[in-house]
């Protein structure tokens, strides 16, 4: 069976998602799961009345099943006890479907989990706010792992510079900025004039900067990893790949790069 | 209301089969059905037909001698004889292999198999556009390394690459260079004599000839070993009765193809570059992958950021046009795009890719049908994605 071979319903639901956008106020609970680099990424807000759901939406970064099985479960869930909402499973919402693509019954069903962290962040006081922002301010401090350091020593010079004394030199070079303070935010952003690809490193969750350089760092092409750290630089004789950690998912992946810049 | 007529921009996936290329087939399922291996008259005129086509074929892209090509099922079995039968047959003179990362899928997996099998595998990662440096290649060289496996250039972003110079640096070692040439067909002339390349795999549906047919080509001297074992057909390098109308066909596809690329690659161009400006000028945030203008004529590689792939894909069939993704939720693997990943898109990004690849029977109404409704689906993706977050323009109106 293809991946995309979707039932009736699941492609009605995908054409015609309901329930779609956000909800705002003191009644509001937000569900948040998957990561966009595994390719889903949903939100679902809650609004509770008396232990019941009293509206919902939702947001999903993803691919067909991903928006189907989100719009699918605010509709099976709305005006639904919280206790019995909780007991709504991934497999009700694609037996609601019409059933998905086996390949998709687990990467992209995740809407029932999406739905029960809702509820658990509801029961917890846990603010939709909180999830947006959590770790907000979290210290400046070198993205870097200890164990990267010896592999940064050994490609010294040979792709891994501390300072960039001429831009031109990146001209058209995918550079790796790690976060060493907003000094290092600057410098990214004034590479993306000769380079289009910067990618900046930080450990935070947001940039703990002035907002004039976060708004730029915003508006600029830089890329920002937050939450990660180099864990290893790798390439034959001179740098051509790192390694990055993601802290919050505790995963490690590889990034194709031709420089990376430690500032002082 | 009507269906609107159906738009197919996925060439790189498959291709009809020219109707000229058809017509001459016929016969071989017909009265001239023989096989060349027999010994009466039926299976003399099919020995006589297969040395036509392999003559046909060889000096349609350029070989020095029809004894250079070997016909195959298509370019993954060709692909297979090239690398692997010449890495098996040569193993006494070394065990090290050499890729590039931009590889199609089959050479990734040929390659792994030799990486299971006792063999030394390198991968040249791409710059960001695609294209593999010599020097790259050149810094992996070791006196034992077998082979090299650099496309011609990549079906999926299109970036054509500089055969020549990467034949130039192997030109001091022992290595021997296979490249597969399914992409280029059809796009670029093809001349197997000068491309600099010892092993060159080739599909016939990719000159517009029948599916289940292909060719390797093997540069005189040099040496490879059967993959497929049998009656010692093909000079004893592809064993099997030969598919003679599939052989026919491929020939004068290819005849076809050296005559038409020229023209057919200039009306492409065309296509493309007001497919990449309308696209890039009507759709913020949106981005052309592989080379601004080192990439094949029919193919444009566009990420959306904040989208999915297979969501694309889907909203575009709805309204009959027919793309390809190197999003992974489209894929047997969940893998992205190794090709994307390599360089230097992240996966969320490379999720969010969308290729178009046009044909030999491509029309300015299939653009323009593509840009009045790819707008608005990115749009509505976005409006349900909770990861987009448009750039400059926002920020400019808010403060």
């Amino acid at each position: 069976m293809k991946s995309t071979q979707y039932s009736e319903a699941t492609l009605d639901h995908f054409r015609n998602p309901r329930n779609v956008g956000t909800l705002d106020g003191d009644d509001v609970a937000l569900g948040r799961v998957g990561n966009p680099t595994c390719g889903d990424l949903m939100d679902i807000y809650i609004r509770v009345k008396d232990d019941t759901i009293d509206d919902i939406r939702f947001q999903t970064f993803g691919c067909g099943s991903a928006v189907a099985t989100s719009s699918m479960v605010t509709e099976l869930v709305k005006g639904m006890p919280l206790d019995e909402a909780l007991e709504v499973t991934r497999a009700d919402v694609a037996d609601a479907l019409g059933g998905l693509p086996p390949i998709k019954m687990h990467c992209s069903n995740l809407a029932a989990d999406a739905l029960h962290e809702a509820i658990e962040n509801w029961r917890s006081g846990i603010t939709p706010e909180e999830i947006e922002s959590h770790g907000i301010g979290a210290p400046a401090c070198m993205a870097i792992e200890e164990s990267a350091t010896a592999s940064i020593e050994h490609y010294m010079g040979k792709g891994v510079f501390k300072s960039v004394g001429d831009l031109e030199s990146l001209r058209d070079q995918r550079v790796l900025v790690v976060d060493t303070g907003e000094v290092s935010a600057e410098l990214a952003i004034s590479l993306t004039e000769v380079s289009g690809r910067v990618v900046f490193v930080t450990r935070g969750k947001t940039l703990p900067y002035s907002t004039d350089v976060v708004e730029r760092v915003a508006r600029s092409d830089v890329k920002v990893l937050y939450e990660c750290e180099l864990v290893d630089v790798g390439g034959e004789g001179v740098v051509e790949r790192v390694r990055i950690h993601d802290l919050d998912e505790d995963d490690e992946y590889d990034l194709f790069v031709d420089a990376v810049i430690v500032a002082e | 209301m009507t269906a609107p007529a159906s738009v197919y921009l996925d060439h790189q996936s498959a291709k009809p089969t020219d109707p000229r290329v058809v017509e001459a087939m016929l016969p071989y399922f017909g009265e001239r059905f023989g096989n060349p291996a027999s010994l009466h008259a039926v299976g003399d005129a099919a020995t006589a037909a297969l040395g036509e086509a392999r003559l046909r074929l060889a000096s349609a892209l350029g070989a020095a001698s029809a004894k250079e090509i070997v016909f195959t099922s298509g370019a993954t079995e060709a692909a297979n004889l090239g690398i692997s039968g010449y890495c098996m047959r040569n193993r006494r003179q070394g065990t090290h292999v050499i890729i590039s990362e931009v590889e199609h899928i089959s050479i990734l997996n040929i390659a792994k198999y030799l990486g299971k099998n006792g063999f030394e595998v390198s991968r040249v990662p791409p710059d960001q556009f695609g294209r593999i440096s010599p020097e790259k290649v050149r810094a992996r060289l070791k006196e034992d390394t077998l082979l090299v496996s650099v496309g011609w250039a990549s079906n999926e972003i299109g970036t054509v690459q500089r055969l020549g110079d990467i034949a130039e640096a192997l030109a001091e070692s022992n290595a021997v260079l296979h490249t597969d040439a399914v992409a280029v067909q059809s796009q670029l002339p093809i001349d197997l004599e000068s491309c600099g390349a010892h092993l060159v795999s080739l599909s016939s549906n990719d000159f517009y000839g029948p599916p289940g047919v292909g060719a390797l080509y093997v540069r005189s001297g040099v040496k490879v070993g059967p993959v497929m074992l049998g009656g010692g057909q093909e000079d004893g390098l592809r064993s099997g009765t030969e598919n003679l109308p599939g052989i026919v066909g491929m020939s004068l596809a290819a005849e076809i193809a050296a005559r038409e690329t020229p023209a057919d690659g200039a009306r492409m161009s065309e296509l493309r570059d007001r497919l990449v400006e309308g696209v890039l000028a009507s759709i913020p945030d949106a981005h052309l992958n592989g080379h601004p203008t080192e990439r094949l004529p029919g193919n444009a590689h566009f990420r959306f950021d904040g989208v999915e792939g297979e969501s694309l894909l889907l909203s575009l069939k709805d309204k009959g046009i027919s793309a390809a993704t190197g999003s992974a939720c489209s894929s047997k693997t969940l893998e992205p795009s190794r090709t994307l990943i390599s360089c230097g898109l992240l996966h969320e990004e490379a999720h969010g890719s969308l290729e178009f690849t046009f044909g030999r029977w491509s029309q300015a109404s299939d653009v323009d049908r593509v840009l009045e409704v790819l707008p608005a689906i990115v749009g509505r993706l976005r409006e349900l994605s909770p990861i987009y977050r448009p750039k400059g323009p926002r920020d400019e109106v808010n403060t």
